[in-house]
C-alpha cells in the first residue's frame, strides 16, 4: 500500500481503527486531542462506537465495562489524564481485561505545560495504580513504528488479558511523517473471549463473572502468582530494542522515542569527528530490554542515557547493566527537547574525561 | 501577489510553514498566526528570526505564554485590513474550525479586491486525497469562515518521499477541482530537496521547513532515520 502523510495521533487512530478497535472512550486533553476528534467521525462512520466521556475517570471505568463484554477498546490522553486513570488501569490489569491506552506525554508534575516530554517513564513503567501488576508499554520513535505497534496492540492486549500501553512524547503526536498504514504486522493465534460477560449466560448455562475483589488472602495470593506468570511471560517475549551504530562503538547512548531520532543525528555528527557512539534503543520499556545490555560490545567503555526527564529509565539502566560500564545521564525537562549539540557536547565529556 | 493572503486548509496540510516562507520570499512584513488548534510547529514560534527580518508576528496566544493552549484572538488580528502599508499572510488552524475564525472580520474581507483566500492541498493527506473530498472541505470551509476560496496552493508531497510526478498528480486533482469550482493553482510549493526540473501551474514556491527544522531540532532533512 501507499504511502501518506500523516500527523503522529491521526495516524495512531487510524492505527487503531485498522487494530480491529470496537470502541474508544476519552476525554480531551493536549497534546493528543487530534485522536478523539479523528476517532470522533471515523469510528461513527465505520460503525463502531465512540463516547466522549464526562471525564478521565469515566471514559477508564466504560473500557473497563466494555473490555469485559469482550470488545476490542482503546482510550488515550496525556500525562495528568493518565494519571487520573491509574485506578481503572490497575482495576483493568486485576480483572485480566485486554485494553490498549495511548499516553501522549507532555511535561508535569500536576497540570505541567503542554510541550512534549518524557516525564512519565515511573508512571507507565512503574504503574500509578496499586498493586501487584505491569502493563505491557511500548515507546516507538517514528509514526512508522507507531502505527504498527498500535495494531500489534490490541492482539498482545487480548492475548495477554491486559492493558497494553502506547508511550509517546508530544512530539510524535504532534509531528507530519508518511507512513504506510497498511503495512503488515505480525498477527498472533487468540483464543475466543469465553471469559467475557457478554449478557449471553442463558446459552452458555453459566454466568461469567468480571471481578478484582479476592477476600481471602491466599485466593488473591494465587490470583498475583498467575498474573505474575503473565508477566513473566512478557519479560521473556516481549522485550524489544534496537541496536544502533554498535561496532567499535566506545560510548552507547540509551535513548528511546525522539530522542532516540535526536541522538541518531548526534552520533553523525560525532562520527565526523572521529567518536563512536551507538545507541541502544528500547522500543518496550516494560519489559525494559535488559537483555540488550549483554550484546554491548567490549569496546563500549560508558554508556550515556539521555531522556526527555530528569533521570527515570537511568534508573532501569543502573539496574540492567549491573555495573558492567560507566553510566552518565543527559536530561531536559519541562517540554524542552534536547539539541543534537547538547548529546554530542555530553558525549565529548565522558571521551575527555577518559583520555 | 495581493496585500493579503490568507491560508486555509487541512490541518497539516503545510499551512505555517507555507506562511513562513511566503512572507520571507515575498518580503511581507507581516504575519498573523491565527492558529488556535496547534499546540506546536506553530509559525509564531519562529518570531525572533521572521522579527529579524522585519516581519511583525501577530499571535494567537497571550503575549510571554506561548506555551498556552487557550485559543486567543489579538486585537492586533484585523491591523493588516485597516492599515494599507501592510503586506500580510494570515496563517489559520486547519479545517472548519480554523476557517470560522475569519467570521469576525467579515465587515473588512466581504467584497473587497485585497485579499487571496488560498486552500493549501496536499494530496498525500487522507482528507483531501480525492476530488469528493477536497469538494467537501471547500464546503466546510466557505460556509464556516463566510468566505469565498479564491485559488489553491498544490502542496502535494510525501517529505524525503517527494517526487515531481506526486506534484503533478495533486495538480491533476486540483485541475478537475478548479473545473468546476472556477478557481486556479496560484501556488506550487516545491521542497528544496526536491530534485525537479518540470514546470508547475501558478508560481513555484521552492519550500524549506523552517518549523520541523526548529520543533524537531534535528536540522537538515528531517533527521535521518
Amino acid at each position: 500500500m501507499a504511502k501518506v502523510l500523516m500527523k503522529g495521533n491521526e495516524a495512531m487512530a487510524l492505527a487503531a481503527i485498522k487494530g480491529g478497535c470496537d470502541a474508544f472512550f476519552g476525554y480531551p486533553i493536549t497534546p493528543q486531542n487530534e485522536i478523539p476528534e479523528y476517532l470522533s467521525y471515523h469510528m461513527v462512520n465505520e460503525g463502531r462506537v465512540f463516547v466522549q466521556a464526562e471525564s478521565e475517570v469515566a471514559a477508564i471505568n466504560m473500557v473497563y465495562g466494555a473490555a469485559g463484554a469482550g470488545a476490542r477498546v482503546l482510550t488515550s490522553s496525556s500525562s495528568p489524564g493518565i494519571a487520573l486513570k491509574q485506578e481503572g488501569i490497575s482495576y483493568l490489569a486485576g480483572s485480566e481485561l485486554p485494553c490498549v491506552i495511548i499516553s501522549v506525554m507532555r511535561g508535569g508534575p500536576g497540570l505541567g505545560g503542554i510541550q512534549p516530554s518524557q516525564g512519565d517513564y515511573n508512571q507507565i513503567t512503574r504503574g500509578g495504580g496499586n498493586g501487584d501488576y505491569h502493563l505491557l508499554a511500548f515507546a516507538p520513535e517514528s509514526l512508522q513504528e507507531t502505527v504498527d505497534i498500535v495494531k500489534q496492540a490490541f492482539d498482545l492486549a487480548d492475548y495477554y488479558r491486559n492493558p497494553v500501553i502506547i508511550a509517546v512524547d508530544g512530539l510524535i503526536g504532534q509531528m507530519m511523517e508518511p507512513v504506510d498504514i497498511d503495512k503488515e504486522v505480525p498477527k498472533m493465534k487468540l483464543d475466543p473471549k469465553n471469559w467475557a460477560a457478554e449478557g449471553k449466560s442463558g446459552e452458555r448455562g453459566s454466568r461469567n463473572t468480571i471481578v478484582s475483589l479476592h477476600l481471602d488472602p491466599y485466593d488473591l495470593e494465587k490470583h498475583n502468582l498467575k498474573l505474575k506468570k503473565k508477566y513473566d511471560e512478557m519479560i521473556q517475549k516481549e522485550q524489544r530494542y534496537e541496536m544502533i551504530n554498535m561496532e567499535n562503538a566506545e560510548v552507547a547512548i540509551v535513548a528511546y522515542g525522539t530522542v532516540a531520532r535526536i541522538a541518531r543525528s548526534a552520533i553523525e555528527t560525532l562520527k565526523e569527528e572521529g567518536i563512536n557512539v551507538g545507541i541502544l534503543r528500547p522500543l518496550s520499556i516494560w519489559p525494559f530490554p535488559r537483555k540488550a545490555f549483554n550484546e554491548l560490545p567490549e569496546s563500549v567503555h560508558s554508556l550515556l542515557t539521555v531522556e526527555m526527564s530528569l533521570g527515570q529509565m537511568n534508573q532501569d539502566v543502573h539496574l540492567a547493566d549491573k555495573c558492567r560500564h560507566n553510566i552518565e545521564f543527559y536530561g531536559r525537562a519541562g517540554g524542552v527537547v534536547p539539541e543534537p549539540q547538547e548529546i554530542v557536547d555530553a558525549v565529548k565529556k565522558i571521551v575527555r574525561g577518559r583520555n | 501577489m495581493k496585500r493579503i493572503t490568507i491560508l486555509t486548509g487541512h490541518y497539516g496540510s503545510g499551512k505555517s510553514e507555507i506562511a513562513v516562507n511566503l512572507a520571507l520570499q515575498k518580503k511581507l512584513n507581516t504575519l498573523v498566526d491565527l492558529d488556535v488548534i496547534n499546540p506546536y510547529f506553530r509559525s509564531r514560534s519562529l518570531y525572533e528570526m521572521l522579527n529579524k527580518h522585519g516581519i511583525d508576528v501577530i499571535e494567537s496566544t497571550i503575549e510571554n505564554a506561548s506555551g498556552s493552549d487557550l485559543p486567543f484572538i489579538s486585537s492586533r488580528g484585523s491591523r493588516p485590513f485597516v492599515n494599507t502599508d501592510l503586506m500580510a499572510v494570515y496563517d489559520l488552524g486547519g479545517t472548519r474550525h480554523g476557517a470560522k475564525l475569519m467570521k469576525q472580520f467579515d465587515a473588512f474581507t466581504t467584497n473587497s479586491e485585497e485579499i487571496d483566500f488560498l486552500m493549501v492541498v496536499n494530496i498525500y493527506r487522507p482528507e483531501t486525497e480525492t476530488v469528493e473530498k477536497i469538494m467537501t472541505a471547500i464546503d466546510d470551509i466557505e460556509s464556516a469562515s463566510q468566505l469565498r476560496i479564491t485559488g489553491f496552493i498544490n502542496n502535494s508531497n510525501l517529505m524525503e518521499y517527494t517526487e515531481p510526478s506526486m506534484i503533478l498528480k495533486g495538480q491533476e486533482i486540483l485541475e478537475s477541482v478548479g473545473k468546476i469550482k472556477n478557481l486556479s493553482i496560484k501556488y506550487t510549493c516545491v521542497e528544496e530537496h526536491v530534485e525537479c526540473h518540470e514546470t508547475f501551474l501558478g508560481e513555484t514556491i521552492i519550500l524549506r521547513r523552517y518549523l520541523a527544522e526548529k520543533a524537531l531540532a534535528i536540522g537538515g532533512k528531517y533527521g535521518k532515520r
